[in-house]
C-alpha cells in the first residue's frame, strides 16, 4: 500500500479533531462545560456525539474482521453492540439523567449513601475505561503499520498522546463536537467504499466464487454453539449501560425525555451505521479470503477497496478508510479519557479543572502502557470480554439502584465484588485454559465467554446480600427514586 | 454570544455523601403528600413493567430470528445478491425490531409520564 495515503489521512483526521477541540474550547469556559457541557446540547448533536464515541476500532474494523474470520458468529456482536443501546434505553437513560449526576461513581455512592460503594465504582470505572482504551490503541498500531509501514507502537503513541492533549485543554464541551464529527466521518468513510465495493462487484457480475465456498454451513448461522453465543450477546446486551463513557453523555441532555429521544436517535444511527462493516465483512468471506487470519483480519476493511477497485479512485477510498478508522480510535479513546478524568480528578481533586488535566494526561498514558506490553488480540474480541466485565459488575448495582428501594450498600458492595472477581478470573484464566489443553470444552467456553453465569451471579449477590442487610437500606432511598423516575417540571 | 447573556460563573464539585443528587429547585413536584408518594410508586411500576415487557419482546423476536434460521437449513442453500438468505436475515433482520421496542417504549414511557403529571396537577393537596 502506499504509505502516502496513509500520513496524509491520518494527518488530515488529526488537524480537523484539533481544529474543532480547540475551536470549541472558545465556548467552554466554566467547570460545568468543562465536564458535561452544561447540560444543554441538542439531541442531534448529542446523537451523533454518542455514536462517535461509541463506534469504536472494534466497530469499524473488528466486525468486518470478525466476518471474515469467524462467518455468521461475527454477524452477532453489531446486533449486541446496538441491542445494548436499546436496554439502555429502556432502563437508565432517563433516571440516570434525571439523577443529576456527573459520573457513575457519584451516582452509586449518592444512591446508596456509602463512601465504600463510591470508592469500589471509582475503581471498577478505571479499570474498564482503561481495558476499553488498550484495545483502540492496538488497533491504531495495525492501522499504522499497514497503512504506512511504520512500526505498530507509533500508533498507540500517536493517538495516546494526541487525545491527551485535546482533552486536557478542552473537556467536554469541544469533545461533544468533535466526537459528533467523528461520527459523519467513520459513516461516510465505511459508506461510501461499501457501496463502491457493491456497485464494482455487481457490475462485474458477481463476485465469481462458489456461495457455498465462501460461506460455508459449517461456519453459518445454524451452526453456532448456543452458550457461547447467548453469553455473547448477555455480555454485550448489559454490557452498554455500563461503559463510563456512553453514561457521562447523558447528562449533558437537558432533560430525562431528552435523553430518551437521544437515545432513540443514536439507535437509528447505528442501525445504518452497522449495515456497512457487515457488507464489507460479508464481501471480504468471497472477495479476500487470503486475508482470513488472526492478525490480518482486522485490517480487511482498510485492505479491501484497494483490492478490488484500484486507481485512483481505490487509492481515494483507501484514504477515506484510514481516515475513519483513525477517527474511531481518537473518538472513542477521548470520550473515555474524558469520563475517566472527570471520575479521577472528582475522587481525588475535588473536580477542580487542573486536576482534570492531569488525570486526563495520565489516562491516556496507562493504558498506552498496557497496550505495548500486551500481545494484541482480536479486536472485537478484546472488546467483548470489556463488556462482559461491565455487565458483571456496574450493570447489577445500575439497574437495581435505579428500580428497586430495596438495594443496600452491602449488596452493592457484594455484588460489584462478586461479579469483578469471578469475571475477571475468568478473562485472565481463559487464555491460560485453552493454551494448556486438555480440559473439558464446557469449561473452556464458560470462561471464554463468563457473562451468562457471571451476569447472573452478580445479580443474585445483589439481590441476596441486600435482602439479608434490609434493615439499612439507605433512607433517602423513596426520595431518590422519586427524582430518578419523575418527570421534570414542565418549564 | 454576548458578554451580557453569558450566566455567572459557578463552582461544581462532586456532591458530598448523604447529599441529594438532583437539586431540589428542579423537582417542585416531588417530596409531598402520601397520595403523591403513591403516584410516584405507580408510575415507576408501570416505568419498570414497560421496560420489561419492551426487553421481553425484543429477546423473543430475536430468539426466534435464531431459531427460525437454525430450524431451516435450506435457507443455507437459497442464494440471493451471491449470498446465502440465512446469513443475510441475521445479517440485517434483527435492526427493525430493535428500532421498533425503541420507539414503542418512549412513546408509552412519554404517556405514562404525562397521566403522572395530570394526577398530580389534579391533585391540588400535593
Amino acid at each position: 500500500m502506499n504509505p502516502v495515503l496513509g500520513y496524509v489521512a491520518i494527518a488530515a483526521v488529526t488537524i480537523a479533531t484539533a481544529l474543532i477541540g480547540f475551536f470549541g474550547l472558545r465556548i467552554s469556559r466554566t467547570t460545568q462545560d468543562f465536564y458535561v457541557a452544561s447540560r444543554t446540547v441538542r439531541p442531534w448533536w448529542n446523537a451523533s456525539a454518542i455514536g462517535g464515541e461509541y463506534l469504536s476500532a472494534a466497530s469499524v474494523l473488528g466486525i468486518a474482521g470478525l466476518i471474515l474470520l469467524q462467518g455468521a458468529g461475527g454477524l452477532w456482536f453489531p446486533i449486541g453492540y446496538t441491542a445494548g443501546y436499546l436496554m439502555l434505553l429502556l432502563f437508565v437513560a432517563a433516571p440516570l439523567r434525571r439523577s443529576g449526576a456527573y459520573t457513575i461513581p457519584d451516582f452509586t455512592g449518592a444512591r446508596l449513601e456509602s463512601r465504600l460503594v463510591r470508592r469500589l465504582t471509582t475503581v471498577l470505572v478505571i479499570l474498564i475505561g482503561w481495558f476499553y482504551i488498550v484495545p483502540q490503541l492496538q488497533g491504531a498500531a495495525l492501522t499504522i503499520r499497514i497503512t504506512t509501514g511504520l512500526p505498530s507502537w507509533m500508533g498507540a503513541a500517536a493517538v495516546s498522546i494526541i487525545v491527551g492533549l485535546i482533552v486536557a485543554a478542552g473537556g467536554m464541551r469541544s469533545i461533544t463536537f468533535v466526537q459528533a464529527f467523528q461520527f459523519w466521518l467513520k459513516l461516510t468513510a465505511i459508506a461510501v467504499p461499501a457501496v463502491l465495493l457493491l456497485i464494482t462487484v455487481g457490475r462485474d457480475g458477481g463476485p465469481g466464487v462458489d456461495p457455498a465456498v465462501a460461506f460455508p454451513a459449517a461456519l453459518g448461522p445454524a451452526s453456532l454453539d448456543v452458550y457461547s453465543t447467548v453469553s455473547l450477546v448477555i455480555a454485550l446486551l448489559l454490557g452498554t449501560m455500563g461503559l463510563p463513557h456512553v453514561l457521562v453523555r447523558f447528562y449533558t441532555n437537558p432533560d430525562g425525555a431528552a435523553a430518551r429521544r437521544t437515545t432513540l436517535i443514536v439507535l437509528g444511527l447505528l442501525s445504518v451505521f452497522y449495515i456497512f462493516p457487515t457488507v464489507i465483512g460479508l464481501l471480504g468471506r468471497a472477495l479476500a479470503p487470503e486475508l482470513a487470519s488472526p492478525g490480518e483480519a482486522d485490517a480487511l476493511v482498510l485492505l479491501l477497496p484497494g483490492m478490488v477497485i484500484g486507481g485512483m479512485l481505490g487509492d481515494v477510498l483507501t484514504a477515506l478508510v484510514i481516515a475513519g478508522a483513525f477517527g474511531a480510535f481518537l473518538s472513542t479513546s477521548s470520550g473515555l479519557v474524558v469520563s475517566l478524568a472527570g471520575v479521577i480528578s472528582q475522587e481525588l481533586a475535588g473536580g477542580s479543572v487542573r486536576g482534570f488535566r492531569i488525570a486526563a494526561i495520565a489516562s491516556s498514558l496507562v493504558p498506552l502502557a498496557v497496550a505495548l506490553v500486551l500481545e494484541p488480540g482480536g479486536l472485537a474480541g478484546s472488546v467483548g470480554l470489556v463488556f462482559a466485565f461491565t455487565a458483571s459488575t456496574l450493570c447489577p448495582v445500575l439497574v437495581l439502584g435505579i428500580w428497586w428501594r430495596g438495594l443496600t450498600a452491602r449488596g452493592a458492595v457484594a455484588g460489584m465484588l462478586g461479579g469483578g472477581l469471578f469475571c475477571g478470573a475468568a478473562i485472565l484464566l481463559g487464555p491460560l485454559l485453552a493454551a494448556a489443553g486438555g480440559w473439558p470444552a464446557w469449561l473452556q467456553a464458560a470462561l471464554a465467554q463468563p457473562a451468562a453465569w457471571t451476569v447472573p451471579l452478580a445479580f443474585a449477590l445483589t439481590v441476596v446480600v441486600s435482602r439479608l442487610d434490609r434493615r439499612r437500606a439507605p433512607r433517602g432511598a423513596d426520595r431518590v427514586l422519586a427524582r430518578l423516575h419523575a418527570p421534570e417540571a414542565a418549564a | 454570544m454576548s458578554e451580557g447573556v453569558r450566566p455567572q460563573r459557578v463552582r461544581v464539585t462532586a456532591p458530598r455523601p448523604g447529599e441529594p443528587i438532583a437539586a431540589p429547585a428542579e423537582h417542585p413536584s416531588i417530596e409531598r403528600s402520601d397520595t403523591a408518594t403513591v403516584y410516584v410508586r405507580s408510575l415507576i411500576r408501570s416505568q419498570l413493567r414497560l421496560a420489561i415487557i419492551c426487553a421481553s419482546g425484543f429477546i423473543v423476536s430475536l430468539g426466534m430470528l435464531w431459531a427460525v434460521l437454525a430450524a431451516a437449513p435450506a435457507l443455507e442453500a437459497v442464494v440471493v445478491a451471491g449470498a446465502p438468505v440465512s446469513w443475510l436475515l441475521l445479517a440485517f433482520g434483527a435492526y427493525p425490531a430493535i428500532l421498533a421496542f425503541a420507539v414503542i417504549f418512549v412513546v408509552a414511557s412519554t404517556r405514562n409520564e404525562a397521566g403522572y403529571r395530570s394526577l398530580m396537577s389534579a391533585d391540588p393537596e400535593s
